[in-house]
């Protein structure tokens, strides 16, 4: 990773053309070979940037740009199409080296993934004596969320969203078509479950027979603190 | 169909019943109110699935019939007509709808398409709307309004013999409320679960006309409410309501008693410098209880009032909200706060003199916010 502050202008050419005058900018130029020009606000996102791969060649400038105080000129050109990040670079005031390593990558807390572990290892959320078939139901259309057994014995698929939007209800309505064309599984009811569920969603998901079912992820992960409670 | 009836009583009559239109009907006749007109009556009803209306008013009707229209509109046309009889009269598949110098013509639903509506149950008992309307008011406050646990958005009703507690809870605080009825069978012993909201609207607009009629099916899935005519049924809610009764302390040494209305104004201006989530403080003294929020260098507020204290000095804390919501439900000159110790929950009831006693059929449970050690 190489830091560069940089008083520079920036022109991107190619598919489209994007300028950026002159002022103080931090460089970020990645060992993948990307490089992303930062303003100091506008949070994490670039001013302007090249994807990789790409490479930075630096040039002398022109009789002309050197005459506009260029004192060095970055093309950073794009391996797989025409397009070309000039970095004009007037006054350097910082640069900076470090060998980052390989990163361990984000690990996202609450995602679709948890849940779907924990409301399995959970199953009464759904209702006392509710049991588990499995999590990830293979069917010719992808994989179901969870597949348990209502206390009566009948079959129950689940659909799990972190929020349940109109999509999910859809998801689950073709899976549930699906699953009850299987003999041995039908007749198949469908549990929506969601952290969160959205209105017109409940209206469909309850309208083709489908239960909706809130989830609380805290208390399901065992986050809740039940002492600043009643009960 | 044709019949003519004034506006006042129509657009009172349509906006009532056009409350328990479903805001997203899933069939779109279920957006419908059901108009039927027969011997100087007309009768209107909605209905979503789950909480049906249905009323009566009287009507100059010249030719009987049924029709299905759009409830927000004509709800909303009833509303802003001048105030003159109205005159409706069916022509094909179109209805008109004339007042004065206005004419609306609405495209009618086809009413065979019309879910037929519960029968309310039969009655089984009469409570005074006011006192009603007043005890779901004061135990509404309490109830959830997360959906991750349905069951806790409803209002549990209990019933025994004469007497009916309403209990609603969100995990932070609990509301009882008893109210006494005139059950029809002697010795009634039963239970319903029904969604605050709806209970809240039953309070509201059958609350004012005198006499409350509850009626409760026998196989425990719906429950009506009668009054003035207008009638309406719900679903209940389904499931196992938690046991709360018990979460009411037994033993309170320590009970303080302040003037309502000052302590209710003193929470709410105090309670400006409380931030989200941060509690205001209250510490009983002998004579004495100040009142603070805020912390820090942003703002801070105190008051004091006078207090009765019996039992030791006593500092707790609680959520503005929680704290104002209770206190505001209760009507009586004195509201007494029964502890029994800082971390626990505290108990409020009413009481009428500063050295009386208290009164328990309203009793609002709050847990307080933990304090860090000083």
């Amino acid at each position: 990773m190489r830091l560069i502050i940089a008083k520079c202008s920036v022109d991107y050419v190619g598919r489209l053309k994007a300028h950026l005058p002159l002022a103080v900018r931090l460089l970020l130029v990645k060992a993948d070979g990307s490089v992303l020009v930062h303003s100091d606000g506008g949070s994490y996102k670039p001013l302007n940037w090249m994807s990789p791969p790409a490479t930075v060649r630096t040039t002398t400038p022109a009789e002309t740009e050197l005459e506009e105080g260029v004192q060095e000129q970055w093309i950073v050109q794009s391996s797989k199409t025409d397009d070309r990040l000039i970095i004009n670079i007037h006054e350097q005031l910082h640069e900076s080296h470090h060998d980052l390593g390989v990163d361990p990558g984000l690990i996202k807390d609450g995602v679709e993934a948890d849940l779907q572990r924990l409301l399995a290892e959970q199953i009464h959320t759904l209702g006392d004596g509710y049991t588990l078939i499995r999590r990830e139901y293979f069917t010719a259309i992808g994989p179901v969320d969870i597949l348990a057994r209502d206390p009566h014995g009948a079959t129950v698929a689940i659909e799990l969203k972190r929020r349940g939007v109109i999509d999910g209800v859809e998801q689950l309505t073709r899976y549930l078509a699906l699953l009850n064309r299987d003999p041995l599984l039908a007749p198949v009811r469908g549990v929506f479950a969601a952290q969160q569920i959205k209105p017109q969603a409940r209206v469909l998901a309850l309208d083709r027979g489908i239960e909706c079912l809130t989830l609380d992820y805290d208390a399901m992960r065992g986050a809740d603190d039940s002492s600043t409670r009643l009960f | 169909m044709k019949f003519q009836v004034e506006r006042e009583v129509l657009a009172e009559a349509v906006s009532w019943t056009a409350r328990s239109l479903s805001p997203r009907p899933p069939v779109p006749v279920l957006s419908g109110l059901l108009l039927k007109a027969a011997a100087g009556t007309l009768s209107l009803a909605s209905f979503d699935y789950e909480i049906s209306a249905r009323l009566e008013i009287p009507a100059d009707v010249s030719e009987e019939g049924t029709i299905l229209v759009s409830g927000r509109l004509l709800a909303d046309i009833c509303r802003s007509l001048p105030s003159a009889p109205v005159d409706v009269e069916t022509d094909g598949s179109k209805v008109t709808l004339s007042c004065r110098n206005s004419r609306f013509n609405l495209a009618t639903m086809p009413e065979n398409d019309y879910p037929e509506l519960p029968a309310l149950p039969q009655v089984s008992g009469v409570v005074s709307g006011e006192a009603f309307a007043q005890a779901v008011s004061q135990v509404i406050i309490a109830s959830s309004k997360d959906d991750t646990l349905p069951i806790l958005t409803g209002v549990k009703m209990e019933i025994e013999g004469d007497l009916i507690t309403l209990l609603a809870t969100d995990r932070y605080r609990l509301a009882l409320r008893e109210v006494h009825w005139r059950p029809n069978v002697p010795g009634i012993s039963t239970s319903a679960l029904v969604k605050a909201k709806t209970l809240n609207e039953v309070a509201r607009t059958l609350g004012g006309a005198g006499d409350l009629n509850i009626a409760l099916s026998d196989n425990s899935e719906l429950i009506g409410f009668e009054s003035g005519g207008r009638r309406t049924t719900s679903l209940l809610v389904d499931g196992d309501y938690p046991k709360i009764r018990s979460l009411f302390p037994d033993n309170t040494p320590i009970h303080a008693t302040v003037e309502t209305s000052a302590l209710s104004e003193a929470v709410r201006r105090v309670s400006l410098v409380a931030e989200r989530n941060t509690p205001v403080r209250l510490a009983f003294t002998d004579g004495q209880l100040s009142l603070d929020a805020g912390t820090g260098e942003d703002a801070q507020a105190s008051e004091v009032l006078e207090t009765a204290l019996v039992g030791e000095d006593i500092t707790v804390a609680f959520n503005p909200h929680y704290l104002s919501e209770g206190l505001n439900a209760f009507d009586s000159k004195f509201v007494r706060f029964s502890f029994t110790s800082a971390p626990k929950p505290a108990m409020i009831t009413a009481q009428d003199d500063i050295d009386g006693e208290d009164r328990d059929d309203y009793r609002y449970l709050v847990m307080p916010v933990r304090l860090p050690n000083p």
